[in-house]
């Protein structure tokens, strides 16, 4: 069995990254001024060239908008997928666990204090995340144990109130209102290197749940039958959901809340190539990079010199195929 | 479950007030309307004709009073300032808690913010005239009126509109006389302006609203008007009608030669010259960016005569140095 899995993950893996490369060049390539292949090899070859317009739109616009979208796509495909099946519940998403609404309060603060400018504005939702998850393990803990089933609960709970408190700082603050709701609804427009630098931490995040794909896979038939076949639980639960609050809360910090990649990526993925984390982990992100790089396209392509709201892209993208999928996976 | 709604509940949330925000960014912009240094000056001797006044607000509907207006509520800044303006400040029973100009607006009791006026609040000042404005504020018309309340809706699109409605609020408010004045000022700034620019060749601007994400003034908006009349050519009205998001990539490709940013309550520019990539723009490397205070350039009110000025100076300087 393992041996079979262990030859069958590598297929899908290289499709998802040829698919990712092609999504790649394409974002890299098109745009409101769309470049040819040769431009593009041109402009990677030289490099940032200071004072050359066209370099620049290469380099300091479109270049680190790309590179953002794939990582946040990454980071929150990820977190999906540990998420979804640590709390053994399909409509989990990234922002459940109450972190996004957490890091979505400590930038509000951060708007509110006139700290908006990076690297404040991140630092502050970040703390603002891992506060909330720090309050909803707490909330969590029972006799050295995490129960899953309080920790969504609370998650959900820290969630509302955060979002309440946000609310409230929005009444109170209202010059900073469009601010806020900006922020909230979740852009990459406007960032540049600073923000790819931020979410480049999350990398060594994104790795690794892969050396836990074994326990993951064993922790889907429950916690009792975990700990029979030897795995530490407590252990691996602890790590996985600092690993998915880390990978969130920097997503969120850099470009706010940007919806259905971290609920929709995991289940397509799953759809593809089976429940099995050595495969399903590192396919989620890549496709989680790709989707958010192809719905950023779409975002800044499709009414130029106007742009669409990523999230709504996401949403359009995401949506059908996800329907179509689970369709064609219930035939077969 | 929970979680389901939980995240509904965000996007149900979050999704429907940033559109409504969107359009209320427009708004408030048309809504935080200014008015000219008379204002806050009381003129109970203002003329007064007999007989109904009838006049066309900017969304197009009739409004008709039977007397000039003695208790009127604004629900926008820019109208609060229209009133003081127009010298109706002794008759303004009620504005919004936006309201900062004149000083003495600060001190009038308070319907609430912009985008939620309490109808309920409205209605307890017995308002004979409530200046509303476009957008947002669209769907509280016939709630109003309803209740048996006069409203006129303040939504120009152009800096001329903007002379018409000052010109209609004078006539609702009995205080005809004031308003000319102030709409002349206006014209006068219009004209000087027309004299220093009207025949520089055109240069081309680009107006940020706010920077995450990168939005500015399209076509259809009172902003979009006074670039062109202050001599410029506004790469911003490209993207469409009102207040739209514009592509970073197409701000580059265009290279303006003047990036003006406006700066106030909503939105702070910061420094531009660090933004990525900025400092290969034309405009940042010539020393042509600007930061606009948004009080004198996005309320729809008699300030604006004052932005027009600053506007014209920002895009022409060459017009006004050699003087």
């Amino acid at each position: 069995m393992t041996r079979l899995a262990r030859t069958s993950v590598w297929p899908g893996i290289s499709l998802a990254a040829g698919i990712f490369v092609v999504c790649l060049v394409l974002s890299l390539v098109l745009g409101p001024v769309s470049l040819s292949l040769s431009q593009l090899w041109h402009f990677v070859t030289t490099g940032p060239v200071p004072g050359d317009l066209q370099n620049a739109i290469f380099w300091q616009i479109r270049m680190p908008r790309v590179l953002l979208a794939c990582l946040v796509g990454a980071e929150l495909a990820v977190a999906g997928v540990i998420l979804q099946d640590l709390f053994l519940n399909p409509l989990t998403d990234p922002y459940v666990t109450g972190v996004s609404s957490g890091a979505a309060l400590g930038a509000t603060i951060g708007i509110v204090l006139h700290w908006a400018q990076l690297p404040w504005m991140t630092v502050l939702a970040l703390i603002g995340g891992f506060a909330t998850l720090g309050i909803v393990w707490m909330a969590a803990r029972r006799r050295g144990r995490i129960d899953i089933f309080v920790l969504l609960l609370a998650g959900v709970t820290i969630s509302y109130l955060a979002s309440a408190i946000v609310t409230v700082l929005m009444i109170q603050a209202n010059q900073d209102m469009h601010a806020i709701i900006y922020w909230l609804m979740g852009s990459f427009s406007g960032r540049g290197w600073q923000e790819v630098e931020i979410a480049l931490v999350a990398v060594p995040f994104m790795i690794v749940p892969l050396f836990f794909s074994r326990e993951m896979d064993i922790l889907l038939q429950g916690e009792k039958r975990a700990l029979e076949l030897g795995v530490e639980v407590e252990r691996t639960k602890r790590l996985l959901l600092v690993t998915a609050g880390v990978l969130t809360a920097i997503a969120v910090s850099v470009c706010g809340i940007i919806g259905f990649v971290g609920l929709v990526v995991p289940h397509i993925v799953r759809l593809l190539v089976g429940p099995s984390h050595r495969g399903l982990l590192p396919v989620s992100l890549l496709v989680g990079a790709s989707m958010m790089g192809i719905a950023d396209l779409l975002s800044r392509t499709v009414i130029a010199p106007n742009e669409i709201p990523v999230g709504v892209v996401t949403t359009f993208v995401g949506a059908p195929l996800f329907v179509y999928l689970l369709r064609r996976g219930r035939k077969g | 479950m929970s979680t389901t709604r939980q995240r509904r509940g965000l996007a149900a949330v979050i999704i429907p007030a940033a559109l409504a925000l969107l359009v209320l960014g427009a708004v408030a912009l048309a809504g935080c309307g200014s008015s000219s240094s008379s204002g806050g000056g009381a003129s109970p001797a203002a003329s007064v004709s007999s007989g109904p006044i009838t006049v066309t607000d900017g969304s197009g509907a009739s409004v008709t009073l039977q007397q000039p207006a003695a208790r009127i509520v604004s629900l926008a800044p820019a109208n609060t300032e229209i009133a003081y303006a127009v010298g109706a400040g002794d008759k303004m029973v009620a504005g919004t808690s936006y309201d900062d100009y004149p000083a003495a607006a600060k001190s009038l009791p308070k319907i609430g913010d912009f985008a939620n006026p309490s109808v309920e609040k409205i209605a307890s000042f017995n308002p004979d005239l409530v200046l509303a404005a476009g957008g947002i504020q669209a769907g509280l018309r016939s709630k109003l009126e309803k209740l048996g309340m006069q409203v006129y809706v303040v939504d120009p699109k152009t800096y001329d509109g903007v002379m018409t409605e000052i010109a209609n609020v004078g006539r609702l408010a009995g205080a005809s006389a004031q308003a000319q004045q102030v709409v002349d000022t206006m014209k006068k700034a219009e004209t000087d302006v027309q004299a220093k620019v009207g025949s520089a060749v055109k240069v081309t601007a680009f107006l940020e609203i706010y920077s995450k994400p990168l939005m500015t003034a399209g076509t259809d908006t009172f902003i979009n008007d006074m670039i062109g009349i202050a001599g410029g050519t506004n790469i911003g009205a490209a993207a469409g009608s009102g207040y739209p998001n514009f592509s970073t990539e197409i701000l580059f490709k265009d290279d303006p030669a003047v990036y003006i940013a406006d700066s106030g309550s909503m939105s702070k520019p910061g420094d531009l010259s660090k933004r990525a990539g900025y400092s290969d723009l034309t405009a940042v490397k010539d020393g042509h960016v600007y930061v606009i205070q948004d009080n004198i350039i996005a309320r729809p009110g008699p300030r604006l005569a004052q932005g027009l000025q600053e506007l014209a100076k920002m895009i022409h300087p060459e017009a006004y140095a050699t003087q």
